[in-house]
């Protein structure tokens, strides 16, 4: 039984080809103006990946922001519970779930039987999501993937009170202007995310064990910027799949769910 | 079996129709030479304007975004107020012959004084209203305000309001309401008549338009109500909060299948459910229903009364999940969340708290929508 999850995100478009519950492969795209396009795309690299032709493929679930768009997808579900579906495969201890993505932020928490108990989604502004490191990356120069291992070597916490991407970029600048050494503003950077989705978090209630996913999630620096906001290490999936993949994982399960009856 | 939904859909036709083309309905109104007042919250005794023959108008938002409130009202001050004093500045209200208020918040006062500087009308009047509404002073102090506002009135129109006029006003209010109680009492149904997106339709309306003429039509749909069947309402949810009509809000999330089966807002059973008790003193009754009626948050204290409100209201409408959504800085509704919320939980209805704008996100709403009745499904299973 060979089943597809889709995540249509704000950037990417994830896909996760599953059989019999092991992943066989994945892919991602960008996701371009043409959504459906850009779900078509990286469904057949995906299935080129494994040499599987498209009607082997029993049932279709599609989640991420433009979710609508696939309209070859047999079914849809939210974000939330695609999340909650992968991460409760990969770490079933897990209570609270903390996904960055690339617009937006969010927190789930579970109860034991990996069920929703309740959700937060940040607000209008980006700058608690990836497209604000994105943001801060070009403002200073820096590949975004080296940002983490940057922000690492920092030896100096520089408060900054970002309140959204663009007042954050000024106050980028300005540091700049007062020469503060790069390594410093990029974790200052990473705090201040930390810090919008952490108080997010808290007002949804934190319960250990914590999960983080979604892209911003690879950030080696973000997560230590959220460990120290936490006090604790949160889980970082690896294996069978990275972050940013779990809602498209997640949705390819509920997927497999459905064929066996729910 | 279509053309049959299509014909039932109909019956809100008028009140949809009333509340889209406000604008022309009470200039239409004027031309018969009547005066029209515009007024903000529905503290303001409207009893008091239909003894004289004036016709409130509530003055609400459009939900555009605008550009010229920004020197007179602060930017943290809560998007309705704001939305609401563009109308002004922009002249869509300009056939208002006055405007009043009742005071509640100060935001929306903000809005009054405001329009009252800028934007000149004939009359127009500041109603003092007890904030502490628990007091057992605040009914007497309510009547004397009522006593010199009526006599502002006669004043202006140089008439006398007599007790005849009163009590015509009085009836003409308690008719409006006690006829939206009755469509709301058919929402308690299994499967109730109405959606809650053609309920909003029928109570804003109401706001605005001459309620002899509402009354007339509430009657009437009344009528078709008894027998009309929408079909199974999905999960039963409660809209609570601050002022609303957000009618695409409402659209979105019933297009998701769940129905709103009643509410605690200004534009719903809070503008609505109590009635004015005649007495002998006249003025005197109808203070006692403002200040008796279910409060604003911002008279609600020390005693959050409204908690006990909403858990029977949910427990007689059956409701299983409640939206709470607010204008955003909205302090006084903010101040009554965690507790609402808490109280709601605590009696197993799931809550959804969300924070309005001028402009209705209606995409990243529909998302958390979603996955609230996501929950709420996922509850049902087991």
């Amino acid at each position: 039984m060979t089943t597809i999850g889709i995540d249509l995100g704000a950037k990417n478009t994830k896909v996760v080809i599953l059989r019999d519950g092991e992943i066989l492969t994945t892919a991602s795209v960008l996701s371009g103006f043409d959504q459906k396009a850009s779900a078509d795309e990286a469904v057949n690299n995906a299935l080129r990946n494994v040499g599987i032709a498209r009607d082997e493929i029993k049932y279709i679930t599609a989640t991420g922001a433009g979710m609508d768009a696939i309209t070859f997808a047999n079914d849809t579900v939210t974000e939330i519970s695609a999340n909650a579906r992968g991460i409760t495969a990969v770490f079933p201890s897990v209570r609270t779930v903390i996904d960055v993505g690339a617009e937006e932020g969010r927190v789930i928490r579970l109860n034991e039987n990996g069920k929703v108990v309740d959700f937060g989604i940040n607000e209008k502004c980006a700058a608690g999501a990836g497209a604000f490191t994105e943001a801060m990356a070009r403002a200073l120069e820096v590949d975004l993937e080296k940002m983490g291992e940057m922000s690492l070597k920092s030896t100096k916490a520089v408060p900054m009170n970002a309140q959204c991407t663009i007042f954050a970029e000024s106050e980028v600048v300005s540091l700049i202007h007062q020469k503060t050494p790069k390594e410093d503003i990029i974790r200052a950077v990473h705090d201040a995310i930390a810090d919008r989705i952490t108080s997010m978090a808290r007002r949804v209630g934190i319960e250990k064990e914590v999960a983080l996913v979604g892209g911003v999630a690879n950030n080696i620096g973000f997560v230590d910027s959220m460990t120290r906001n936490l006090g604790y290490d949160l889980l970082v999936p690896k294996d069978p799949v990275v972050p940013e993949f779990i809602p498209a994982y997640g949705a390819a399960l509920l997927a497999q769910d459905e064929l066996n009856g729910g | 079996m279509v053309t049959v939904q299509m014909e039932e859909k109909g019956i809100f036709d008028q009140f949809k129709d009333w509340y889209t083309n406000r604008h022309e309905y009470a200039k239409a109104w004027k031309e018969k030479g009547g005066k029209v007042m515009g007024y903000f919250c529905t503290y303001v005794p409207e009893e008091i304007l239909y003894a004289a023959n004036i016709l409130p108008v509530r003055i609400l938002g459009s939900h555009e975004p605008q550009d010229v409130t920004e020197p007179h009202i602060f930017a943290m001050f809560c998007p309705f107020c704001r939305d609401c004093l563009a109308q002004g500045l922009k002249g869509r209200y300009d056939y208002l012959d006055g405007i009043m208020i009742a005071q509640s918040c100060l935001h929306i006062r903000q809005t009054y004084t405001s329009w009252d500087l800028h934007i000149p009308t004939d009359y127009s009047y500041y109603l003092p209203h007890p904030m502490h509404v628990q007091s057992p002073q605040a009914t007497p102090y309510l009547r004397e305000e009522l006593i010199q506002f009526k006599k502002s009135v006669e004043d202006w129109i140089d008439k006398p309001i007599t007790n005849y006029d009163l009590k015509r006003g009085i009836e003409i209010m308690n008719a409006n309401r006690r006829l939206m109680n009755q469509v709301y009492e058919l929402r308690k149904k299994r499967n109730p008549p109405v959606t809650g997106l053609e309920a909003m339709y029928m109570v804003v309306s109401s706001q605005m338009t001459d309620k002899h003429e509402h009354n007339r039509e509430l009657e009437s749909l009344l009528q078709k109500l008894s027998t009309r069947d929408i079909g199974d309402p999905g999960e039963r949810l409660m809209i609570i909060g601050s002022e609303d009509d957000d009618t695409e809000f409402l659209a979105m999330v019933e297009d998701l299948g769940a129905t709103f089966v009643t509410d605690d807002h200004c534009t719903g059973t809070r503008y609505f459910q109590e009635e004015v008790n005649p007495s002998e003193d006249l003025l005197n009754a109808i203070a006692e229903r403002y200040v008796k009626r279910v409060p604003c948050p911002s008279k609600d204290w020390p005693k959050r009364t409204r908690l006990d409100h909403i858990i029977r209201m949910s427990k007689e409408y059956d409701v299983q999940g409640a939206i709470l959504i607010q204008q955003k800085f909205c302090d006084p509704h903010e101040l009554d969340t965690p507790a609402i919320k808490e109280e709601l939980e605590k009696n197993g209805i799931a809550t959804l708290f969300l924070e309005f704008d001028v402009t209705v996100p209606i995409g990243q709403f529909k998302t958390r929508v979603e996955a609230f009745l996501e929950i709420m499904r996922e509850e049902d299973l087991f």
